[in-house]
């Protein structure tokens, strides 16, 4: 019983983790419908960036924070004025394309820079064992939590009480009623992506302080985020939730009571069998029209 | 038809001729992974160009075909011939599975399941130790008698005649297979579904159709491959391979029979070329598969045969 209990805590723990890394897909992917396979290398380069920023030059982990959040939501504004605007409205293969050339470049240049060796972001938060009943958690796993319900609390608000986020729910809606009623929609895109790209680099910052940042884990993390995303259904926030949650809890179960080896497969078949039986997520909607 | 057709004929008068002007073993080698990439290349844009949707786990019929033609020769002691039969029929057998699993999806829907059972295989190719000898992989592939007679140019040049075979099977099957009326409902359904439909087609059963022999002829690559390069491990499942195929077929012009079979030369050429920038050459690889997207969005099939449209439409006008 008390194995169980640790195991469903580290397993609620990861999940929120998953959560976190997968909120900036839930926006791009599940939104926006922009199937993002860079979506694990802009968390590689918040992570990096954090790295570079907390360990090198010595700035404050929160300041850094800031700093990775705009730098990443620029970068991201200019991805998608630049290389996704140019293929709107083409289907989604263009923009699978897009993505992965993007992700290739964006991998391969960042080992050329850094190396290949994991880097870690110096976190402000002690590492030490909390004791609660049988269970133990580190204080900075804990903290982080803490932030990561933050993060997706905030990001939900934003989609559903400004008018931005207003506004985007309308342009993914339908793109031409909402450019009649005065919303400029190429502005929203670009924006939507650039906060997907926010979230993506913070939630890469955030987790490198108890994990790390490597140039390879992009296509990890790309993964594991859309299996995140698919199985909460797209698009809502409380689904990446659920998804992340689901997964976490399947996996540290599944590592702890079966065999370890098999403990990454555990998404994807998760996935095919979801998506045998409801082939639009948990808890998404979808119509076919002609 | 005809103009794709002639361009095939042409390509394989060339290619028969190609180790009689090249006496060279270098040459000889990329020429073998240049018929590698046609079948890899031929077998993706089946599905990309005729089915119209995109399985980015593609790379798992080339790992079954691989893992299946080692097995065979390696366990079971079967001559080359007979791995080089198993390896398509049990992609084949995957496909068919596969297939009528995740074509009941669309969109970014397909793209990822397609991608998870890739993933899958390839945990399982690094984790049933028992059977696929794990991350090690296996190594030790029995080469026939034609591939070890000679001298080290003659090897290639087997290779590379067996491998023009398999190749120039692979496209005429296709071939025939596109141009007769299931490739045509297959065109049909791609154009636009619900009107298909609605004469009678069922996409899910075309899609299947198309499905299956596309993957067999990546497990007829797979095979091929193994046997070349006498070792099979579980990356044959891993996105390089998935990634090399996506720019050959996209950067040659999809839904052409001519177009990969361009891609793929470019490609394996361009891959030997930039060896020289090391490890820059993926950051390359990366911003040259951005700008085929923006620049060059139906490939360069697509461009070569809109300039032959206006030239035969120009030509009658004036007649």
């Amino acid at each position: 019983m008390d194995l169980f209990l640790q195991l469903l805590a580290n397993g609620l723990v990861i999940g929120t983790f998953y959560a976190l890394s997968a909120l900036g897909l839930t926006l791009v992917f599940g939104l926006m419908r922009v199937v993002n396979f860079a979506h694990g290398e802009l968390y590689v380069v918040g992570g990096l960036l954090g790295w570079a920023l907390t360990d090198l030059v010595g700035l404050n982990f929160f300041l850094t924070l800031a700093v990775v959040i705009f730098s990443l939501a620029v970068g991201g504004y200019l991805i998608d004025r630049l290389l996704m605007a140019r293929v709107r409205g083409q289907g989604e293969e263009p923009t699978i394309l897009l993505t992965i050339g993007l992700s290739i470049f964006l991998t391969n240049t960042a080992l050329l820079i850094v190396g290949t060796a994991p880097q870690k972001v110096v976190s402000p938060f002690a590492n030490k064992p909390l004791f609660l009943g049988p269970v133990v958690i580190t204080q900075s796993r804990l903290v982080l939590v803490a932030i990561s319900a933050i993060v997706i609390l905030v990001a939900h608000l934003l989609i559903q009480r400004t008018t931005l986020g207003r506004s985007m729910r309308a342009t993914f809606q339908d793109s031409m009623a909402a450019q009649l009623s005065g919303i400029r929609t190429s502005h929203v895109y670009g924006f939507t992506f650039a906060l997907g790209a926010a979230l993506a680099g913070a939630a890469g910052m955030l987790l490198s302080s108890i994990y790390v940042a490597q140039a390879t884990i992009g296509d990890v993390v790309s993964l594991k985020a859309f299996v995140v995303v698919i199985l909460g259904g797209m698009g809502s926030f409380a689904g990446a939730i659920v998804g992340g949650l689901v997964l976490g809890i399947t996996e540290a179960l599944w590592g702890g009571y079966m065999s370890s080896g098999y403990v990454d497969a555990i998404g994807f078949a998760l996935v095919i069998a979801m998506l045998l039986v409801r082939p639009y997520g948990l808890f998404g909607k979808y119509a076919e029209r002609a | 038809m005809i103009f794709e057709r002639n361009c095939l004929l042409i390509a394989l008068v060339f290619a028969l001729l190609a180790p009689l002007l090249l006496q060279n073993q270098y040459a000889m080698h990329i020429g073998v992974l240049i018929m590698f990439s046609v079948m890899l290349a031929t077998s993706f844009n089946l599905i990309v160009g005729y089915v119209g949707e995109f399985p980015l786990g593609h790379t798992a019929f080339l790992g079954v075909g691989a893992y299946t033609a080692a097995l065979f020769s390696t366990r079971l002691a079967m001559p080359y011939h007979v791995a080089e039969l198993a390896a398509p029929l049990a992609a084949a057998l995957f496909g068919l599975v596969i297939g009528a699993i995740t074509l009941r999806l669309r969109g970014p829907f397909f793209v990822i399941v397609t991608l998870c059972f890739a993933e899958v295989l390839r945990l399982i190719a690094n984790n049933w130790i028992g059977l696929t000898n794990g991350p090690m992989g296996i190594s030790g592939i029995e080469k026939p008698s034609w591939a070890i007679a000679g001298d080290a140019f003659q090897q290639k040049v087997s290779y590379y005649y067996v491998g023009l075979l398999l190749a120039a099977v692979s496209l005429f099957v296709s071939y025939r297979f596109v141009y007769s009326n299931i490739g045509r409902a297959a065109i049909a359904v791609r154009e636009n579904r619900f009107v298909a439909q609605s004469i009678g087609i069922s996409p899910f059963y075309l899609g299947l159709l198309t499905f299956v022999l596309a993957a067999a002829i990546a497990g007829l690559a797979g095979g091929f491959y193994a046997n070349y390069v006498s070792f099979v491990g579980p990356e044959v499942f891993g996105f390089s391979f998935m990634i090399s195929m996506i720019i050959m077929v996209l950067a040659g012009g999809k839904g052409t029979l001519v177009g990969p079979v361009i891609g793929a030369i470019l490609v394996v050429l361009l891959e030997e070329y930039l060896r020289d920038f090391k490890e820059l050459r993926f950051s390359i690889f990366g911003l040259i598969v951005m700008a085929v997207v923006l620049f060059l969005p139906r490939g360069i099939m697509g461009f070569i045969t809109r300039r032959h449209e206006t030239y035969v439409r120009r030509a009658t006008r004036d007649a």
